[in-house]
């Protein structure tokens, strides 16, 4: 199964000055980048308190959605879903075979303004997550600190 | 896959809970966010997306903080699917990028045949996304124990813990919250220990 590659901090800062570019570009309320198995991975814009944890798991599984439904019409791809609110607009954008950039924005703005520098955007992070794979990934992540033999550690049940 | 993300210091790891419909997985998440001990602000919103009469239309979708490993948050996202046989759809959706898998079998007799034809319903599935049961950690919880039509635990492992290897099983009683955190802190802890056999992992 495809993955995404390791991510070291300069694809994060090189991804999230991308998404701060279309943030301004575009005055939106927020754009996030969603892995498609749900995890978001990295954010920009002025979110306030909003769960984008639970935003970009929603996300993922709308767009995933409307993929399958692409294929039951015989349509080889729906590359871009969006939603459309009275105050926010939720417009989901495919960045390659394994991200998403999911935007939320002022339902005022025009669409066209967003899919334009949308377009952008989405290439210039799926060029970022393709140095990210042809690089040969540095360093692991050593779990073995953690104390296994007492699974309850993890998750406690109140009393 | 789990996301590690060097950048923001983070493990998010994905767990569903699958098995037939009506054996108790939303309970579980359920159960699970109701009991559940976090510091303040590292336990979300249950989210269900469900039909008006209560059954798991899409999935369910708990995201909790559970600890910090070597300087990294842990976050969890706790996902069930629906268990009716005409959304294998959904089901399929929802099993992309799984870590960790608790599959939640009814333990009334007269459901055996579909805790059987949804194990390997599972089976099929992972299959389709090029997974399978020997990579991916999981546990089967036999739920409903309470029940006095509850198949012995033994004829339930013969039914459905009878692969290669045999994994954890846990006796439970989901609405009173018993084998819920057994499950879940076994499967966190088995495939925390795949991450360590891995040593490198894939993903970040």
């Amino acid at each position: 199964m495809a993955t995404l590659p390791q991510l070291i901090e300069e694809d994060i800062r090189q991804v999230d000055e991308v998404l701060a570019e279309f943030v301004n570009q575009a005055d939106l309320l927020g754009a996030l980048i969603i892995d498609k198995g749900g995890f978001l991975i990295t954010h920009q814009g002025n979110t306030g308190d909003l769960d984008l944890t639970t935003i970009g798991a929603l996300a993922s599984g709308a767009f995933m959605a409307s993929q399958t439904i692409a294929g039951l019409v015989n349509e080889k791809n729906f590359n871009s879903t969006f939603q459309q609110g009275e105050k926010f607009s939720l417009y989901i954008l495919e960045v390659d075979s394994e991200c998403l950039l999911a935007v939320i924005f002022c339902s005022a703005t025009g669409l066209g303004l967003v899919k334009y520098y949308g377009n952008t955007a989405a290439a210039a992070i799926a060029r970022q997550l393709g140095l990210a794979r042809e690089r040969n990934p540095a360093g692991g992540f050593d779990l073995s600190m953690m104390n296994l033999a007492n699974p309850g550690e993890l998750f406690r049940k109140k009393i | 896959m789990a996301i590690i993300n060097q950048a923001t210091k983070e493990l998010q790891v994905k767990i569903v809970y699958y098995g037939p419909a009506m054996g108790g997985k939303t309970t579980n998440l359920v159960q699970v966010h109701d009991h559940v001990q976090t510091n303040a602000g590292n336990k979300g919103k249950l989210v269900s997306l469900a039909t008006s009469s209560d059954r798991t239309l899409f999935f369910d979708f708990l995201p909790i903080e559970a600890m910090t490993i070597k300087g990294f948050k842990t976050k969890f996202q706790l996902y069930t699917v629906p268990g009716q046989v005409i959304y294998n759809t959904t089901r399929q959706l929802v099993l992309r990028g799984v870590d960790g898998i608790v599959f939640v079998a009814d333990s009334q007799f007269e459901k055996m045949p579909e805790n059987v034809e949804s194990f390997q319903n599972l089976v099929d599935n992972l299959t389709a996304q090029r997974m399978s049961l020997s990579e991916i950690p999981y546990v089967l919880q036999y739920n409903k124990r309470d029940l006095p039509n509850a198949a012995p635990m033994e004829y339930m492992d013969f039914l459905l813990n009878n692969r290669e290897v045999q994994v954890p099983s846990f006796a439970g009683t989901a609405h009173k919250c018993e084998g819920v955190f057994e499950s879940l802190n076994m499967i966190t802890r088995m495939l925390l220990q795949k991450f360590i056999n891995q040593s490198m992992p894939q993903y970040a």
